[in-house]
């Protein structure tokens, strides 16, 4: 397959970016590992007349971590980084966790995290050739009118299928992000709209800078499971990150569980976090739990499992998740999803 | 035979070096100067009168230099005779979603496309036909005027009375067995690259399995003797049926290279690989089998429906191999079989990996342990008690020369520990067994003919080197391995000395191609008796010089020497230049014909199932079941091969392997997913192959019935392991969990169904 004709750009600033994503607006796409842009580039799901080639700035490299700022990982951090980072399995045993379940190596030595954060929502009636996409006439998502997923309504229903951002939404992850007027830092949840169409709040001329992870989310235990068919490859068809911190008698102390995969955005279950602090274990309270990340997830047919089985494998997920971080000693060792 | 030095030995494969330097050159890796790059344009409707085609705005294009439709070669084809359905442009209709309707030829990729954009088609949607069973009941809106309800062909064979067989059963079961399509998903997409020769002849270079077949059929549709086209296999990687016949790219890069009178090439995008398809058909079985309670097998009944496509394909081939090879593994003495064919508006199906057989052979090897458990016996002990006594001809006539089954049983039963497994493995766990076999490839060749089925050359020359000429199509198998071997053993040369130039039209004789694993058995038979009569050659004048008989010399080592060691040593070279002396190069000639015994019954549909020899498998599998998320992790595989000998054991391990794997996947994960005749998952994202991370250790165990025709003993090993696999799994699922999954992939939703389904019935049978 070949791809449409563009210009390709290499600014070497973090400013000259955000003038070059300014200056062309929507005509402009960001390209980094490029792992998620040029497939869909290659099935003609964007025509960007410039290919902004952030890879060369150095300010947006590179892992720091210290007990006064917290993590901040540069954008342009490979998977494969942040999955050999020496205290990963230590301080954010959720994020090792999560990005060691992207794709397969090749895409993890690819693949960003600031592009897993930007990362295009999935659909299987839109994630298509051209060819397949015009042979339906299109979907509501590009060059059509129709949701095939849930025909008569005009939302679209594409789903989140990046691993690390329900990881970092466990341990209250911010973003830096650049732009025409400065820098800002947002929330990570605030990052993402729920709209298949219109994903991620960035602005015009705006780019992810750095992911910040705060001091105080540090040691939470942690794992991310996440239900494919392949342990090799393949997008989540569902995802469900936890991250909580255990006291010595078995009390938690804060706690945060969140879903990818069967929403258009990475999402916190929010009733988790007030109703497990200060309580200690009971398998009754663990399947309240997992009840209440049914009622957050809202699997539709945009992959390939259907979405009873999903919504069955969020709560059980999410039940052997929390049962797996609570009762263990030490819970961030990480078994296989499943 | 004596001690033999090359065959029998484990060795790589001659290509090997080239693959994995990346060096070896396939379709795609070549170019030539000029070279156009074409492209195809698809049908967005399953079913639809094509009205008109305007390709004019295309033709305007600046850098395409030819726009074909279906007017250009109307000449329909087909692998087979009774099937010339196809066009490689659609005439009047187009009949599923990615059928071919105009191709373009231009200076890049990315003009091809643009051009393909602007062809006009003015269709006429039609009602199409997505389901098999609904199909089959069409009284209108046939997809071939000329097949009534949209049946492709059936067939009812009867042998022995199943009804006298049934009333002498103690155990009678019925069930229905459903199995999802699948898709042969070789690494390399097809490719094709054909050259307008300045002297008016065409090159065509293609991934192929069956060069003399494409020869052919570009000869019809081009409309220009075979004499004038020369038709070359570069290296190929993958097969598995899906290149085993003519893939509409190969003739359309040539009528587009005729028309521009330009060399054009075409490679496939991944997608357009599912919608060239030829994989493996949806395939509805009724299965009804009769024991006695001694466990011997007194009738079995299949009505066997597969969902064919749009085209004929080799779909009678595949729906009469269905019920043949419901013979041949046990001794059933009453068989009845109702098969049908269907055309929907989908691609069309073909031949893949254990043709036919695979969906049939998971029917019976389940019923085989439904009925075992019914009947209380072990599933091993109800196979034993059916064993055939070979040689022997089965009621269908299938002749049976070699039988490795029982060796491959009793191995696979100690190897796997199935006797102390079977039962016991605890929570979750479960060991499963089945059998499969298949054909040596088939006795009667898909073009009726008296002329052999290959032909090989061997030419020696000044230089001593050993040149091999064959049509045999290597396609990753090791075909090309396979002739070097058998003429190094005979010649007692080094393999190093002897160069393959094989799937040449223009050089090579004709082999009939890599389907129905007739390579090793046919062109292997074909090249040892080429390799016998320049040995004659060549030992004639050293036994004329040494005053003996040819009889008491033998070859080894690169030299001939007498049998009992008394007087006679000549280098290899030297006996070459004698031979040579007055005679020139030296050229010898080898051929293949199945025996007439070997040829099946009379009856209809009787020419598909023979075969000069079968191979045999049993194999034990183990999984693992999670109860809760219903996903099943294949652990072990323990597969035993009878392929009568082992000429290279590396690559008939390797072949097992392979066979096992794709089991495993059509078991498991792997399934064509269809909306309304649109194929949701035409890529390799979301069409789920395991990957070797899924892949559990398959060890495998070689069992080795020496064939009384075979080259050296040898039968087949690419393809008969592939059916044991997926019933083994399905039987191990119910060892682990007790429950029975018929349908197929075997999903952890369907898995999860049955086993939630299960516990109603226990809590329903508590109250």
């Amino acid at each position: 397959m070949t791809m449409p004709g563009f210009r390709v750009i290499r600014p070497s600033s973090v400013d000259e970016a955000v003038r070059v994503l300014a200056d062309n607006g929507p005509e402009a796409m960001v390209i980094a590992g490029g792992t998620d842009v040029v497939p869909n580039l290659q099935m003609r799901l964007f025509a960007p007349r410039v290919l902004v080639d952030i890879k060369g700035i150095g300010e947006l490299r590179g892992i720091t971590c210290n007990d006064r700022v917290g993590l901040r990982m540069g954008a342009l951090t490979t998977l494969t980084e942040i999955a050999e980072w020496k205290f990963v399995e230590r301080c954010f045993p959720v994020l090792g966790s999560a990005v060691r379940s992207v794709a397969g190596p090749l895409q993890r030595n690819m693949g960003t995290i600031g592009g897993n954060l930007c990362l295009e929502t999935r659909c299987l009636w839109y994630n298509q050739s051209e060819f397949w996409r015009q042979s339906l006439g299109g979907c509501l998502k590009k060059q059509g009118d129709v949701c095939h997923v849930a025909p008569g309504g005009q939302r679209c229903w594409a789903v989140w299928s990046g691993d690390s951002a329900p990881a970092l939404l466990t341990v209250e992850a911010e973003l830096e992000i650049a732009g025409p007027g400065g820098r800002r830092r947002i929330p990570l949840a605030e990052f993402y709209r729920n709209d298949g169409m219109n994903r991620i709040a960035l602005g015009r001329g705006e780019l992810v800078v750095a992911v910040h992870v705060p001091v105080s989310s540090a040691f939470r235990r942690g794992v991310y499971r996440k239900l494919r068919v392949r342990d090799s490859i393949d997008y989540p068809l569902a995802g469900v990150a936890v991250a909580m911190k255990v006291d010595g008698q078995g009390i938690c102390r804060a706690a945060r569980v969140a879903l990818a995969a069967v929403n258009p955005a990475p999402q916190l279950v929010h009733a988790a976090a007030e109703r497990l602090e200060g309580k200690r274990y009971s398998a009754e309270l663990v399947e309240e739990i997992a009840h209440e990340a049914i009622r957050t997830a809202k699997p539709l047919t945009t992959s390939a499992s259907t979405p009873v089985y999903r919504r069955d494998m969020v709560r059980l997920f999410t039940r052997r998740a929390l049962e797996e971080l609570w009762q263990t000693r030490r819970g961030n060792g990480e078994k296989r999803a499943g | 035979m004596g001690e033999m030095n090359v065959i029998g030995k484990r060795m790589a494969m001659t290509d090997a070096r080239a693959k994995v330097t990346g060096l070896g050159r396939y379709a795609d890796d070549l170019s030539v100067p000029g070279m156009l790059y074409g492209r195809i344009l698809h049908s967005p409707h399953p079913h639809a009168r094509i009205r008109s085609v305007d390709t004019l705005a295309a033709e305007a294009l600046e850098g395409v230099k030819a726009v074909a439709t279906g007017r250009d070669a109307p000449t329909p084809y087909g692998i087979l005779p009774i099937g010339h359905d196809e066009r490689v442009l659609a005439l009047d209709k187009a009949r599923y979603i990615g059928d071919n309707v105009a191709a373009v030829a231009a200076t890049s990729p990315e003009i091809a496309e643009e051009a393909l954009r602007l062809i006009r088609v003015d269709y006429e949607p039609l009602p199409a036909w997505f389901d098999p069973l609904e199909s089959m009941k069409a009284e209108e809106n046939w997809i071939h005027e000329k097949r009534a309800h949209n049946i492709e062909k059936e067939y009812h064979h009867h042998f022995g009375n199943v009804d006298e067989g049934f009333a002498q059963a103690d155990f009678v079961l019925e069930d229905r067995y459903y199995c999802g399509e699948v898709t042969h998903a070789a690494m390399e997409p097809h490719s094709t690259l054909a050259v307008w020769e300045p002297n008016e002849r065409l090159t065509v270079y293609s991934s192929t399995q069956v060069p003399f077949y494409l020869h052919r059929t570009l000869s019809a549709v081009c409309e220009m003797p075979m004499s004038r086209i020369r038709v070359v296999k570069p290296l190929v990687g993958g097969g598995f049926g899906g290149k085993s016949e003519i893939i509409p790219l190969e003739v359309a890069a040539s009528v587009l290279a005729k028309k521009a009178r330009r060399p054009v090439k075409i490679t496939y995008t991944r997608e357009e690989v599912f919608y060239a398809h030829r994989g493996r058909p949806i395939t509805i079985v009724d299965l009804k089998l009769g024991i006695t309670k001694e466990g011997r097998i007194t009738a079995a009944q299949a009505r066997i429906v597969q969902d064919g496509g749009a085209y004929c394909g080799y779909g009678p081939v595949t729906v009469l191999y269905s019920g043949a090879l419901l013979n041949a593994l046990y001794d059933i003495p009453n068989v009845k079989f109702d098969g049908f064919r269907v055309l929907t508006n989908k691609p069309a199906c073909g031949a893949m990996r254990g043709h036919g057989t695979v969906n049939a052979r998971f029917a019976f090897e389940s019923m085989l342990d439904q009925i075992a458990a019914r009947a209380g016996l072990d599933p091993v002990e109800l196979r034993r008690r059916n064993l055939l006594k070979a040689p022997c001809t089965t009621p269908n006539g299938l002749r049976v020369t070699s039988y490795g089954l029982p060796e491959c049983i009793e191995r696979v039963a100690e190897r796997s520990g199935w006797a102390e497994k079977r039962g016991k493995l605890g929570k979750g766990r479960g060991i499963g067994f089945a059998c499969s076999h298949y054909v040596s490839g088939a006795a009667n060749p898909i073009i009726r003919s008296n002329m052999p089925h290959t032909t090989v050359n061997i030419k020696i020359d000044r230089d001593a080197g050993i040149t091999v000429y064959s049509g045999a199509s290597e396609i990753g198998q090791g075909s090309d391995t396979m002739h070097v071997q058998i003429v190094a053993e005979v010649l007692g040369v080094r393999p190093e000395r002897v160069n393959l130039v094989a799937a040449d039209t223009e050089l090579t004789p004709v082999d009939l191609g890599s389907y129905s694993s007739r390579v090793t058995f046919m062109a292997g038979n074909a090249c040892l008796n080429a390799a016998r009569n320049m040995r004659a050659q060549i030992l004639g004048p050293v036994a004329r010089q040494f005053d003996c008989e040819t009889d008491d010399l033998e070859m080894r080592d690169e030299t001939i020497v007498s049998k009992n060691g008394a007087g006679v040593s000549m280098s290899f070279d030297d006996a070459v230049a004698l031979a040579m002396v007055g005679e020139g190069a030296l050229v010898a000639k080898g051929t293949y014909a199945p025996p007439e015994q070997a040829r099946g019954g009379k009856f209809k549909g009787a020419g598909v199932g023979p075969s000069p020899s079968y191979s045999y498998s049993a194999q034990a599998v183990e999984v693992k079941v999670d109860r809760e998320t219903g996903q099943v992790k294949v652990e072990r595989v323990v597969a035993a091969h009878d392929c009568g000998r082992a000429l290279n054991p590396l690559t008939v391990d390797g072949q097992v392997q392979g066979s096992v794997y794709m089991g495993m996947g059509q078991a498991v994960q792997e399934e064509m997913v269809w909306r309304e005749g649109r194929l949701m998952n035409p890529s390799f994202l979301e069409y789920r192959l395991p990957t070797t991370l899924e892949t559990p250790q398959i060890e495998s165990i070689i069992v080795e019935s020496i064939d009384p025709e075979g080259p050296f003993g040898a039968k087949e090993a690419g393809e008969g392991s592939l059916a044991a696999a997926i019933p083994a799994i399905a039987n191990a699922i119910y060892d682990a969990v007790g429950v029975r999954i018929t349908d197929v992939p075997i999903t952890p939703e369907r898995v999860l169904a049955a086993l939630r389904a299960k516990e109603e019935a226990e809590k329903g049978g508590a109250r």
